[in-house]
């Protein structure tokens, strides 16, 4: 084949594939809702690797016992929709399945890491957050204790999938 | 399980040195020597390959001088790539996202037109030519790893991250011939394939399919490239021993023993597919503990037929270690079908007895003149000698202490020994045991073999533990006479290393227990740097007599 074709081809494929990934999440943040969840305080050993910032979140461990769930026995590895509702200043779980619901609740996605005792730890895909150089560290004292005192915003689109829009930091908590 | 896994591990590492080192030197030799006597005129260049052909060497090029240009256009290009890496992971905020993006990827594109453009259409930039094409997949990865950071995919989603940067520089490696890009994606792939596998816990059929299809026909000249893959398939099989994936690791080995039925030169696809269906058998025990897997006798048995006939010597010590395993694990399996719990007496003696057997194949193989009789022989004489050493010890005789006899491994014993009575009849009615040194060989056997049953059959601590000491003894006193014999200074060597070792052994085990262990030391080094000197002596002196004989 003519090498300049494939160059042509080349730069077309890495040129599409570059917009395909940053078009399928500008998708997310058009067409989807805020929500804005807590974080947990975490051990700060684990918090800070290199130049991102690990989150965990109230909805990152879910008691079946506590929330509405169309069963009780999840296998690790298994997605599910988790349905979100505003409870005061934040988002909380009010619901658990394995199917989305056609109704028009929010429902975030995220796949079981962990089942024990009927409570679930789950990943959304939004636990870690980029921070520049040098900048973790004040996230880092924020999280730390035994109250966390940072939010975040984050879009959810009809398809259950999030991203991180803001983090906020709550100085005076 | 652990213990046994390990002690095979000890032997393969030892006797795979031991001939690797001997080879190499040998080998080595003979590729240096064989040019120089075509220079000489001693023999011509069509002798010259018949003599390497007829040890399948391949010729050794004449090493060429290092171009200076190309090194350093390289790490240039390496140095550039990577400070853009860094660039990226800085996650500096003074330039906007978007901003950011469109830089790089223009950067990558122009970066990549560049390669191209030194490379084909100006004439005698190859090099920096090659360097860019390097490069502009380097920014590719920095462009997938930045978009990847502002949209902040978790590093649980890595995997998709090196997905997306080595699958669409594969071109690149392939058609426009770039070495460089072969390497990296080959290295890219393989961290996708462990990331991918610990992240997900799900069996990647992927990986095998990418490097069977893509990579490895197209590596064909590419060393580093090709074993760079050949490992990530040895990697991928391993992993199932522990993610219990039987049919990835299956197909791993198939696809390996494939490959070196198609590119038989390549010996690395041998061993490959040697230890990959070794991992395989592991991972069949693992996922169906009560089912023996005796479909592995089936490529065991083509590999062993290879192994033989195109003379790899290394493959063999992996094959024996191989079919150990396996007898292992399938009596492992048939314990826990009839309910009875490891022995670790059990599981030593029937090692030992393996080792035994083996041996007896070198003594036949060599009778009847077949290749590889010598490494039957090391291989069986390490693995009796290791097994007995361990067995000399009270304190190992004591963890079986107690312990119901595991009859499946008894039954396993008795089966091997019954091997090995019929294997000596066979020879012994051709006539081949009667000069002095197949006696002696014999009568080390015999005594291995009654040790062995004692250890076996004796449920008292103080018979167990003489026994395998006298039979050690045995083998010191058999090694050196056998080393006069056949006047063969290693054998007699051995043999006096063996008694050495024997005496430094006991002496620790038994003062160890004492008080007072300084007083011990010091003059048990001085007794054991006596007995040395005058083992030495001895040693140089009977070798001199073996010189003058001849």
């Amino acid at each position: 084949m003519n090498k300049k074709i494939i160059l042509f081809l080349v730069i077309l494929l890495w040129i599409v594939l570059a917009l395909a990934m940053i078009i399928s999440k500008q998708s997310t943040f058009k067409t989807g809702k805020a929500v804005v969840l807590e974080t947990v305080p975490v051990d700060p050993r684990d918090l800070l690797r290199g130049d991102y910032v690990v989150l965990r979140y109230k909805i990152s461990t879910l008691d079946l016992n506590q929330i509405k769930s169309e069963k009780m026995d999840y296998r690790a590895g298994e997605a599910i929709y988790v349905k979100l509702e505003p409870k005061g200043k934040f988002w909380e779980p009010t619901a658990v399945q394995s199917k989305r619901s056609s109704d028009n609740g929010i429902y975030i996605r995220g796949k079981v890491r962990h089942t024990y005792s009927k409570q679930l730890t789950v990943i959304y895909g939004i636990e870690s957050y980029f921070v520049p150089e040098g900048e973790g560290k004040e996230l880092e004292r924020n999280t730390r204790g035994s109250k966390s005192s940072v939010s975040v915003e984050a879009i959810v689109d009809s398809g259950g999938n999030a991203l991180i829009k803001k983090v906020y930091i709550d100085k005076n908590r | 399980m652990i213990f046994g896994l390990v002690f095979w591990l000890v032997i393969i590492y030892f006797v795979v040195r031991w001939l690797s080192s001997r080879q190499k030197r040998n080998y080595g030799w003979l590729q240096r020597e064989v040019p120089l006597w075509e220079q000489k005129n001693i023999i011509n260049t069509e002798q010259g390959n018949s003599v390497l052909g007829l040890y399948k060497l391949k010729r050794i090029e004449p090493r060429g001088k290092m171009d200076m240009v190309k090194v350093l256009t390289l790490i240039g290009a390496i140095f550039i790539g990577v400070g853009v890496i860094f660039f990226v992971a800085s996650n500096w905020q003074r330039i906007p996202a978007h901003v950011k993006t469109v830089l790089i990827m223009a950067v990558t594109i122009f970066t990549l037109y560049l390669g191209y453009f030194f490379s084909y259409e100006k004439q005698g930039f190859a090099n920096l030519g090659n360097s860019l094409l390097l490069l502009a997949s380097l920014f590719w990865g920095g462009t997938v790893a930045l978009i990847g950071q502002i949209y902040n995919i978790p590093p649980s989603q890595n995997w998709l991250i090196m997905l997306i940067w080595a699958f669409p520089i594969v071109p690149i490696a392939i058609f426009f011939d770039n070495e460089y890009v072969h390497i990296l994606a080959s290295a890219l792939f393989l961290i996708w394939n462990f990331l991918y596998t610990v992240n997900n816990s799900v069996a990647n059929y992927y990986y095998p399919i990418i490097i069977f299809l893509f990579m490895l026909p197209t590596a064909k000249k590419l060393i580093i490239s090709r074993r760079i893959n050949i490992i990530g398939l040895v990697i991928a099989s391993l992993y199932c021993c522990f993610y219990k994936y039987e049919w990835l690791a299956l197909m791993v080995s198939a696809g390996l023993l494939v490959y070196y039925l198609i590119q038989k030169e390549e010996f690395v696809y041998l061993y490959a597919g040697c230890l990959s269906f070794i991992f395989w058998t592991i991972t069949f025990f693992t996922v169906r503990e009560t089912q023996p897997n005796f479909y592995f006798l089936i490529p065991m048995g083509i590999i062993l037929y290879l192994t033989h006939k195109d003379r790899v010597r290394e493959n063999l010590v992996m094959c024996l270690v191989g079919l150990l395993i396996w007898l292992n694990l399938s009596l492992y399996s048939f314990s826990q079908i009839f309910g009875y719990k490891f022995n670790i007496i059990n599981f030593i003696v029937l090692q030992s007895l393996a080792g035994m057997v083996i041996y007896i194949i070198g003594i036949i193989s060599k009778n009847r003149e077949y290749a590889f009789f010598e490494i039957y022989k090391v291989f069986g004489y390490l693995v009796s000698f290791i097994c007995t050493y361990l067995l000399s010890f009270q304190a190992m005789l004591e963890l079986g202490v107690g312990e119901r006899v595991n009859n499946v491994y008894f039954a396993g014993c008795l089966l091997l020994i019954a091997v090995m009575v019929l294997l000596v009849m066979e020879e012994t009615t051709k006539g081949h045991f009667k000069n002095k040194a197949a006696y002696l060989e014999l009568s080390a056997l015999l005594a291995a073999l009654l040790g062995n049953l004692i250890l076996l059959t004796s449920p008292s601590l103080f018979t167990g533990t003489l026994a395998a000491n006298a039979v050690l003894v045995i083998f010191a006193i058999i090694n050196i006479f056998l080393g006069v014999e056949l006047k063969a200074s290693s054998v007699f060597t051995a043999g006096t290393g063996i008694f050495a070792l024997f005496i430094i052994t006991r002496y620790i085990d038994v003062g160890w227990r004492l008080k007072e262990k300084s007083l011990f030391f010091i003059v048990g080094g001085l007794i054991i740097l006596s007995l040395g000197v005058f083992l030495e002596k001895q040693r140089r002196k009977v070798i001199e007599r073996m010189r003058q004989d001849e």
